[in-house]
């Protein structure tokens, strides 16, 4: 039996693949074909011509980046703080607000009671960085999991999101780019600590997004 | 080869960047901006998008030069930081709800396949076909590609970068080889008529 897709892709890469794959690729001259094929394809996508940058008038450039002041330096822990508080509003007025309606049909987590599928981090000990890590994952999967979101968006839903969203890829970006955050495991674990904290307060804000509007008086039902 | 290792600026110039010399900032605007533009078109197809995200990695890099540490290539730096952001459109809800707007009209994937059509005529014809073909995969896949590789990143990295998993990036590599495999390894060699992806 010919070797799938992957495991060609596995042996052109230098990865490692079972003997018998190899030993079949070896000797099977439509594998080999197949081999070189996705060599070649390698190749032709390395060399494909580069694109001509638009003219940008440089000096937009440089005054943006002279007007926007490095907002990522503020405290993280003091950000998250903020945005917790945020959220805790949000919710406690959607929570007032809706009381006697119906449970939303998604469950989803939010800062007062995980839900069985993303287990809540221990408050009481410093979490190891591979967990938060893991944590952060969930959450971002939760998040995508999420209904889309409403096409008529409130005002203080869409700002709340947009800080939260920015938050996030700031720090997105450190923990991958930065060099001084890759060799610093404390910088590391607070910087993934505070991603969690946010993605938390993101998922938060979406549920109370998806919650029914409540209805004013004289509004017709729906 | 990823392109970020053969375009290179001198230490000096890092150097006096860092010190917020605005003509050694120019001199690397003008050194890096095909190559990030070149990475930023091969992971966002619309090109309005593309041009924003290009004075984003910019103004970022101007913004963040001073952290620039030197214990890695500089390349690789700018590299990374137009990546992020390339991502970081990718996941963002003004991406999705452009989707969803492509999802609502059907004409803008004519358009797009035009543009790359046109793009592509410059090319030499296997280049062209192939620009076409991947032209069709989602956005994601798409980056996987081209991550994996052009640019040289391992599957544990790709799937640092995209919040997943290295297997996730591995079956993202896998669908979209034998995709391009069913678009361009036609018997007669010629290319299908392809319905390209509108996703950025």
């Amino acid at each position: 039996m010919h070797p799938r897709i992957d495991q060609l892709l596995s042996l052109r890469d230098g990865q490692p693949v079972d003997a018998a794959t190899l030993e079949h690729a070896e000797s099977c001259a439509v594998c080999a074909a197949s081999l070189h094929r996705l060599t070649q394809r390698r190749h032709e996508l390395q060399n494909l011509p580069p694109f001509d940058a638009p003219e940008i008038d440089y000096s937009l450039i440089r005054a943006r980046a002279a007007k926007s002041a490095p907002a990522a330096r503020k405290d993280g822990y003091q950000w998250s703080a903020v945005a917790a508080a945020i959220v805790a509003a949000v919710i406690a007025g959607f929570m007032a607000v809706d009381r006697d309606r119906d449970a939303p049909a998604v469950q989803v987590h939010h800062p007062a009671s995980a839900p069985a599928d993303v287990p809540a981090l221990e408050e009481s000990q410093e979490p190891a960085l591979a967990q938060l890590v893991e944590r952060s994952r969930e959450l971002d999967q939760l998040l995508q999991n999420m209904p889309r979101r409403p096409e008529v968006q409130r005002v203080s839903f869409a700002g709340t999101v947009d800080r939260l969203e920015q938050r996030v890829q700031w720090l997105d970006m450190q923990l991958s780019s930065a060099p001084d955050v890759a060799a610093d495991e404390a910088l590391s674990r607070r910087m993934w600590r505070e991603r969690v904290d946010l993605m938390d307060s993101l998922v938060a804000v979406r549920y109370a997004e998806s919650l029914p509007r409540p209805a004013f008086a004289g509004e017709p039902p729906g | 080869m990823s392109q970020f290792q053969v375009v290179e600026v001198s230490s000096e110039v890092i150097l006096a960047a860092a010190g917020g010399d605005v003509h050694a900032h120019e001199q690397i605007y003008i050194t890096y901006r095909r190559v990030v533009y070149t990475l930023i078109r091969r992971l966002i197809a619309r090109p309005a998008v593309a041009d924003e995200i290009l004075q984003d990695v910019f103004v970022e890099i101007l913004r963040s030069i001073g952290s620039y540490a030197a214990s890695g290539s500089f390349g690789g730096w700018v590299r990374a930081m137009t990546i992020n952001k390339c991502l970081m459109h990718l996941r963002s809800p003004w991406h999705r709800n452009l989707l969803w707007i492509d999802a609502q009209e059907p004409e803008d994937a004519a358009h797009s396949l035009d543009a790359v059509a046109v793009q592509g005529e410059t090319l030499a014809s296997a280049g062209q076909d192939l620009e076409r073909a991947m032209a069709t995969l989602p956005a994601l896949t798409r980056a996987v590609v081209w991550l994996h590789d052009v640019e040289g990143y391992t599957h544990g990295e790709i799937a640092n970068l995209l919040k997943r998993t290295p297997s996730f990036s591995k079956s993202q590599l896998s669908r979209a080889h034998a995709r391009l495999r069913d678009l361009l390894d036609s018997p007669d060699g010629s290319v299908p008529c392809i319905p390209v992806s509108t996703s950025c």
